[in-house]
């Protein structure tokens, strides 16, 4: 294409959402931003090829929308709520800064906390890490800053994969997980739907291995796109998929000799199976050196995991002597005890779990159960090895994966742990055609999962829990959600204040539970591309929260239902009018696996249409308003804007504290930098090279997506099946809170377990109506949701285009209910239905299909808006309004799941 | 069989794999933005597809779009050369030369194309972007997929390959997400489309109609085979529902204003033949036959004005002329323009031998109707076998009706009412007839069930006051002279009533395009549908090429 000054295709990036990463091209003409293309200077390192995503494409329309907010504007009406005209009028720059400024120096002349020790500033940013692809440099301000509240949700973080990311994290460094897919033959998916959620990467990765012959099993209660394309869809009762999980670990180690089913080596070298367990549970160690035994049947002594092991027992009991350390301190000395190894512990506890069992609990089929255990096993490959760049590494081409139903809230704990447990019995853990980790965002260092697998206690890697102990817990949470109080799994990284029960602290500002700090609302709250009055469960209540907070700075795009209650709005320019460079490849969310690792650059492709401002620009006016322009400056260069300025003996970019900065000279040393970084100082790019070139990248080795080598190289062991230290922590937790009186937490304290039990986490919702006095019966059906490509995280509900897309994909017009049943009802295609909760209702067309079960009805997306342009007219129904926020629906981790019960009838 | 084409020339295509696509809707989008379409015009999209009853359910998505057909149906109906084939097979549109007819709209067995006669901006309000990409030369005109025709063509001025080199591959393939649409020339063997359907069993859609359609649907995996959609999936019960994506939308291209065409055209052009007709047995004065000659023509012009009003770019109705060797819309014109010099000339010369040329005319232009609505192979209820016969058979009898009226209304001759009588009654039964026919054959003849619950709802009504009523109207007529008149006013009344309902049920009611088939489908989904089992004797064919042990 022949290209002119007034014709130009530009490189830009798409990250709408966490998979992506979208490298797409944007043609120009005139300064217009005309068509988004795919970027095929990539392709050959892009794993997508570089293609770009369905709602990439949005941009246009998204940036050109006439619903935008399009000057900075302040409420008149001091009165708050979903009814009061907010009153909004149009004001300058000068003056909304001036305004946000005068209210951000008197908190800071207040203190940074309130009485309560809690900060007086909250920002809520929203999209489970998406913001961060966006924000240019304000995290650099927040850093700046401060102390500030980051737990106010917006729905993020509790209710995706939150269980997962935990649990991912602690045992294998995985903050999300996916498959190996290219080398992968056989799949369990207990609805992950990564056809929809995969990003350009995960769904090419997908496409390629079906096309290869990859089979996938996926579990679900209706069939959504990425069932559509499995092998077989089995059909499944929500919230029951560990009663199938467990039932396939029994049938591959109750039903049948673990020698057939299981890499024995594994388990006996790279997992806790061989420690051996005392009589209260604990490990029994060494009554001096204070390590976990084995029994080595080689000489039949008990022997430290770490010393030589000729033949490690997995089974059986064996009388010895040893020290039991239990919670805060206490050790209980044994002699000549019955221990056994935690893998007899395993069998013992998966004894009752038989598929037949299993057939009541989950409803599907004993026979169903066992042949997927046993075609699962047949595709293990046990005992097999293949090259990776010169290693030699196991090869087990067989995973089981989990959808936000099974992974998030009660129940989620067993779910991740059988996932984890089938992939440790095959030896599939980490390993090439295996179950593998993404990313890591709570353990350090953040850039290298390989490089944060450092050796912890008895043998396993190194985790940063949240203290429990007396003299170290958090008695008073630093943040409204208390993430570090009551979640040891939690850490501390910058991660995990919004992955905190983020939705507690909208319940605690209604009502204080007994024996907490009160929480009082935050005096200001800054909320950035993100909408929790749609968003978040029990939205409505939400809103009423947001209307007492006496301040809210909005980073708006258009009027939606958060801004409506908001006191400034900032109009944010969209992503095609401002800059960021950003990291991409290496192994990250979603099926990002690269071979290569590097930067790209997002860039300002047409002048703003409206008055908006870049969010680097809005920091930095914010960061001189409020007399914190050196910690800004000093927080960039020492890498929030993505990469530090200056590293000693290599490289100096850093910029001056004393004079303003421009976005523009921030990305120039992040350019800079980054560059001379991915190339050891050979190649040092400006701002200028980057605009013109869209990326830089080098070699990221494929070996360096399984983190098996660095364990096996240390010696280390995957911290499963036996959860000792995690059991510890909530026993210790336990007795702090008991401490302090706080009597509300006990059956989240309860699912601390050294290993899960099974429990009908079904029933928690089943019932859940009894809570509000109701019948339970009156509640016959399960209320889903899915995710929709289209729309996830795009923050595009209002961009017709997209609208018009979607409409091709079933549900995206109403609320999917199983086409029979709905007959029998005597409700039709296009009927009007009514969906209702004991908390909430929500409205919507019937959408008749076979392809869920007749108890459940689906919506898709987050729908359900009173206020967003255009979206407000579509007349979609929501999930979130009829799921609540309680504590009885709240988990150890602090999560909740995405369902409810409803009853469903048609509307008049 | 396909036709091979000379080796040195291209035959692009596409094959799209059933078990790569995810429905996502990329390349819809990055269509919709590569050719700058207007909201709701999708010149690809991909269809979402739910087979079987809980808990044996499978579920398919479909990429869609125009097939550029080796005989597209689309393009020897269009009048004005608008639409046509290239050497390559591509099938083209030349929008300056479309007068928004949809002959090719209604011809398209794939509801590939669409007419959009006004511009509509996304958000109701014009933005710059879609100002500036805005194509006023589409509005009003048919339009469809072109494959990207202008990439292929720049292809090959720049020596590149579509299909191969993205920046000259269609945008919906260069764009597809998961690589499930692949472009390419089928007739090089060594293309990526070539071999991909040479190593892979792989269906076309609606092969049947002898359109030799230019994409193919790869539906197998070793793991997942392909196999014949259950007869089950493809009863009246699923096919009867119209959020069915496989199920047709009702057309509407061709509403009231086209049916008016038909409708008096047909009775007008069936009034001159039966007059002629009538004259041989008993002449009338020839200055009346003249003017009634012309009042026919006056309503066959009303009947083409409402029709006119229907085009898209009504100035350029002229051009309709253009294809007389293969459209009968083209052909149409001929035949008025064959019928209007005996009728003026009838008026000053009211000979025999002008009126016997008027209602040959007058024929052919009844038999040009027939096949123009016979040769939308689009729309199954009109491609029908006996549609032809329908529209002749109606026209003649309303045009009998009319002559029955006139004839009841000013009063006519015994021997001519007589003749109207028994002619009322002969069409009467004949169209009873044919109507039951097309009926019972609506099944057999592929027309779909919503088709046929709109002409099964119809015919009570039909037979009783459109054929019932006339008959025994005309049969009064006949064994009353007394009464005839009024017999025959009353008759000739129901009789162009009834035809007038006919035509309105076919062409506006039941009028639905044509559905979307796969001829096969893979083995996937739950229960039964489920793919073959690993245990049990099937033996994984994926393999570990990699594992070295």
């Amino acid at each position: 294409m022949n290209e002119s000054d007034t014709r130009k295709t530009v490189p830009v990036y798409c990250s709408q959402c966490t998979a992506g990463p979208d490298l797409m091209k944007v043609e120009v003409e005139d300064g217009v931003a005309m068509r988004v293309v795919s970027n095929f200077d990539i392709e050959d390192q892009h794993p997508g090829g570089g293609r770009v995503c369905v709602k990439a494409y949005g941009l246009i329309q998204k940036t050109y929308n006439p619903n935008r907010v399009k000057q900075p504007m302040k409420r008149t009406n001091p009165k708050k709520g979903r009814d009061e005209d907010p009153g909004f009028v149009a004001i300058t720059w000068d003056e909304a800064f001036r305004t946000i400024g005068e209210k951000m120096r008197a908190l800071r002349a207040k203190g940074l906390l309130d009485e309560e020790g809690f900060p007086r500033l909250a920002i809520t940013i929203g999209g489970g890490g998406t913001p961060v692809q966006y924000m240019g440099t304000f995290a650099a301000f927040m850093k700046a800053w401060g102390a500030l509240d980051q737990g106010y949700g917006a729905g993020q973080g509790v209710k995706c994969a939150h269980s997962e990311h935990l649990y991912g994290e602690f045992w294998h460094r995985a903050f999300t997980v996916a498959p190996d897919t290219p080398k992968a033959n056989y799949v369990i998916s207990c609805g992950l739907n990564s056809d929809a959620s995969g990003g350009v990467v995960g769904v090419r990765r997908e496409a390629d291995a079906r096309a290869r012959g990859i089979r996938r099993v996926q579990v679900e209660p209706h069939i959504s796109v990425t069932g559509a394309l499995a092998a077989e869809w089995v059909p499944i009762k929500p919230k029951t998929d560990s009663a199938f999980l467990y039932a396939l670990i029994n049938r591959m180690i109750v039903e049948r000799p673990i020698e057939e089913t299981c890499d024995l080596p594994f388990l006996k070298e790279r997992t806790n199976s061989p420690y051996l367990v005392g009589p209260n549970g604990w490990f029994l160690r060494h009554s001096e050196s204070g390590k976990p035994l084995v029994w080595d049947l080689a000489d039949d002594t008990a022997k430290p995991f770490d010393a030589e092991i000729g033949n490690a027992a997995l089974t059986g009991g064996y009388t010895i002597s040893g020290v039991e350390h239990g919670a805060d301190g206490e050790k209980f000395s044994h002699h000549e005890v019955e221990a056994k190894p935690s893998f007899q512990v395993l069998l013992d506890l998966m004894t009752p779990y038989s598929a037949d069992w299993a057939e009541g609990e989950c409803e599907v089929s004993a026979e169903t159960i066992r042949r997927v255990a046993d075609e699962y096993v047949s595709q293990a490959c046990i005992g097999q090895f293949t090259e990776i760049e010169g290693h030699t590494m196991p090869y087990r081409p067989v995973a089981v994966m989990l959808g936000k139903g099974a992974n998030n809230g009660w129940g989620a704990y067993g779910c991740c742990w059988a996932r984890t447990m089938l992939a440790c019995l095959v030896g599939a853990l980490e390993v090439p055609g295996g179950t593998l980790g993404t990313t890591v965002k709570l353990v350090r260092p953040a850039a290298s999962r390989v490089g944060s697998v450092i050796p912890g206690e008895d043998g396993f890697m190194n985790f940063p829990f949240n203290p429990t102990s007396a003299n170290q817990w958090k008695r008073t949470p630093s943040i409204r959600n208390a993430y570090d109080t009551l979640i040891p799994l939690l850490s501390d990284s910058p991660w995990s204040p919004a992955l905190g029960p983020a939705h507690l602290p909208w319940l605690f500002q209604k009502e204080t539970p007994k024996n907490w700090p009160r929480t009082a609302p935050p005096e200001m709250w800054i909320c950035y591309r993100t909408n929790p009055a749609i968003s978040s469960w029990n939205p409505n209540e939400v809103a009423e929260r947001i209307a007492e907070f006496p301040f809210t700075v909005a980073l708006a795009y258009t009027l939606d239902e958060t801004n409506h209650l908001a006191d400034i709005l900032l109009p944010e320019s969209t992503d095609l009018e401002s800059t960021q460079l950003i990291r991409i490849g290496g192994t990250k969310f979603s099926q990002n696996y690269w071979h290569h690792e590097g930067w790209a650059i997002r860039q300002k492709v047409v002048e703003p249409v409206y008055d908006t401002m870049d969010i680097s620009d809005i920091a930095a006016r914010l960061a001189v308003e409020v007399d914190i322009h050196e910690d800004y400056i000093a927080a960039i260069n020492s890498g929030a804007a993505g990469t530090r300025l200056v590293r000693d003996g290599k490289y100096d970019f850093s910029l001056p504290a004393d004079e303003p900065v421009t976005p523009d000279r921030v990305w120039d040393s992040v350019c800079k930098a980054a560059s001379w970084d991915l190339s050891g100082g050979r190649e040092v790019h400006d701002l200028s090279w980057f605009r013109d070139n869209g990326f830089m990248l080098r070699e990221f080795k494929e070996i360096d997506w399984y983190i098996y080598p660095a364990l096996e190289r240390q010696g280390l062991r995957f911290e499963m099946p036996y959860q000792e230290r995690l059991t510890r922590h909530g026993r210790q937790l336990a007795h702090r809170l008991g401490e302090i009186g706080v009597d509300w937490w006990q059956d989240q304290l309860e699912e601390y377990e050294f290993m899960p039990t099974y429990k009908p986490y079904a029933d928690i919702w089943l019932n859940y109506a009894a809570e509000y006095g109701r019948n339970p019966d009156d509640y016959p059906f399960w209320a889903l949701t899915e995710r929709s490509m289209q729309y996830a995280w795009g923050a595009n509900v209002g961009i017709p285009v997209i609208y018009e897309v979607a409409k091709n994909v079933t549900g995206h017009k109403g609320v999917i209910i199983n086409r029979t049943r709905a007959l029998e009802l005597g409700i039709g295609e296009g009927d009007d239905l009514v969906i209702e909760s004991v908390i909430g209702v929500t409205e919507g067309k019937a959408v008749l299909r076979e392809g869920i079960r007749p108890d459940t009805v689906l919506m898709i997306g987050q729908f359900g808006h009173w206020k967003t342009p255009f979206a407000k007219d579509l007349g979609l129904a929501n999930l979130n309004p009829l799921t609540d926020i309680s504590l009885k629906l709240t988990d150890n981790t602090g999560s909740g799941a995405d369902l409810m019960r409803v009853r469903v009838y048609r509307g008049t | 069989m396909e036709q091979i084409a000379e080796a040195r020339t291209p035959r692009w295509g596409m094959v799209i794999d059933l078990n790569r696509c995810v429905g996502c809707q990329t390349c819809t989008i990055a269509c919709k933005y590569a050719n700058d379409t207007q909201p709701d015009v999708q010149w690809r999209s991909v269809i979402d597809v739910e087979f079987g009853t809980f808990p044996d359910v499978e579920r398919i998505f479909a990429v869609v779009g125009c097939q550029h057909c080796a005989e597209p149906p689309c393009v020897p109906v269009c009048p004005t050369g608008a639409t046509g084939q290239r050497g390559d097979g591509l099938v083209t549109m030349d929008y300056d030369r479309c007068i928004g007819c949809a002959s090719c709209v209604v011809a398209c067995p794939y509801q590939a194309r669409t007419i959009a006669h006004r511009h509509e901006w996304y958000y109701g309000v014009e933005t710059v972007q879609e100002s500036r990409t805005r194509h006023r030369e589409r509005e009003g005109v048919a339009q469809k997929c072109t494959f990207c025709i202008e990439r292929i063509d720049e292809a090959a001025e720049r020596r590149l390959t579509p299909g191969v080199d993205w920046d000259v591959t269609p945008a919906c393939a260069s764009g597809c997400i998961t690589q499930a649409i692949e472009f390419g020339d089928f007739n090089d063997p060594e293309s990526n489309v070539s071999r991909l359907t040479r190593d892979k069993p792989y269906f076309r859609m609606h092969e049947e109609l002898g359109t030799e359609p230019g994409i193919r649907y790869l539906y197998s995996t070793p793991t997942v085979p392909g196999r014949d959609p259950p007869p089950g999936d493809l009863g009246d019960d699923r096919l009867g529902d119209p959020e069915n994506p496989l199920v047709g939308k009702r057309q509407v291209f061709w509403d009231w204003r086209a049916a008016m065409n038909w409708c008096l055209g047909g009775m007008a052009s069936g009034a001159v033949v039966m007059l002629w007709l009538g004259s041989l047995i008993a002449p009338p004065a020839p200055q009346e036959h003249a003017v009634l000659n012309f009042l026919f023509a006056v309503v066959m012009g009303l009947g083409l004005f409402f029709v006119a009003l229907k085009m898209g770019r009504k100035m350029r109705f002229w051009r309709a002329i253009m294809r007389p060797r293969t459209a009968w819309m083209s052909r149409e014109l001929y035949a008025v323009l064959l019928f209007a010099p005996p009728v003026l000339i009838g008026l000053v010369r009211p000979l025999p031998s002008i009126f016997a040329w008027a209602a040959i005319a007058a024929f052919l232009f009844l038999v040009c109707q027939a096949r123009i609505l016979y040769a939308a192979k689009g729309i199954p209820n009109w491609r029908a076998p006996l549609i032809p016969w329908m529209i002749v058979a109606t026209g003649l009898f309303e045009g009998t009706g009319l002559l029955a009226l006139i004839a009841g209304a000013t009063g006519a001759t015994e021997t001519a009412r007589a003749m109207l009588a028994i002619a009322g009654v002969v069409l009467a039964l004949l169209n009873v007839g044919l109507w039951a026919a097309y009926r019972a054959s609506a099944g057999t003849a592929g027309i779909g069930a919503l088709s046929r619950r709109v002409i099964a709802g119809a015919s009570p009504l039909l037979h009783f006051a459109g054929h019932g009523l006339p008959l025994v109207m005309f049969l009064l007529a006949l064994l009353a002279p007394a009464g005839s008149a009024a017999f025959l006013a009353v008759g000739g009344v129901a009789a162009i009533g009834g035809g007038l309902f006919k035509k309105f049920t076919v062409i506006v009611g039941a009028g639905y395009h044509q559905g979307y088939a796969l001829g096969k489908i893979p083995q996937r989904g739950s229960g039964a549908r489920a793919a073959p089992r690993l245990i049990e004797g099937f033996a994984n064919p994926v393999g570990d090429p990699m594992a070295t042990r």
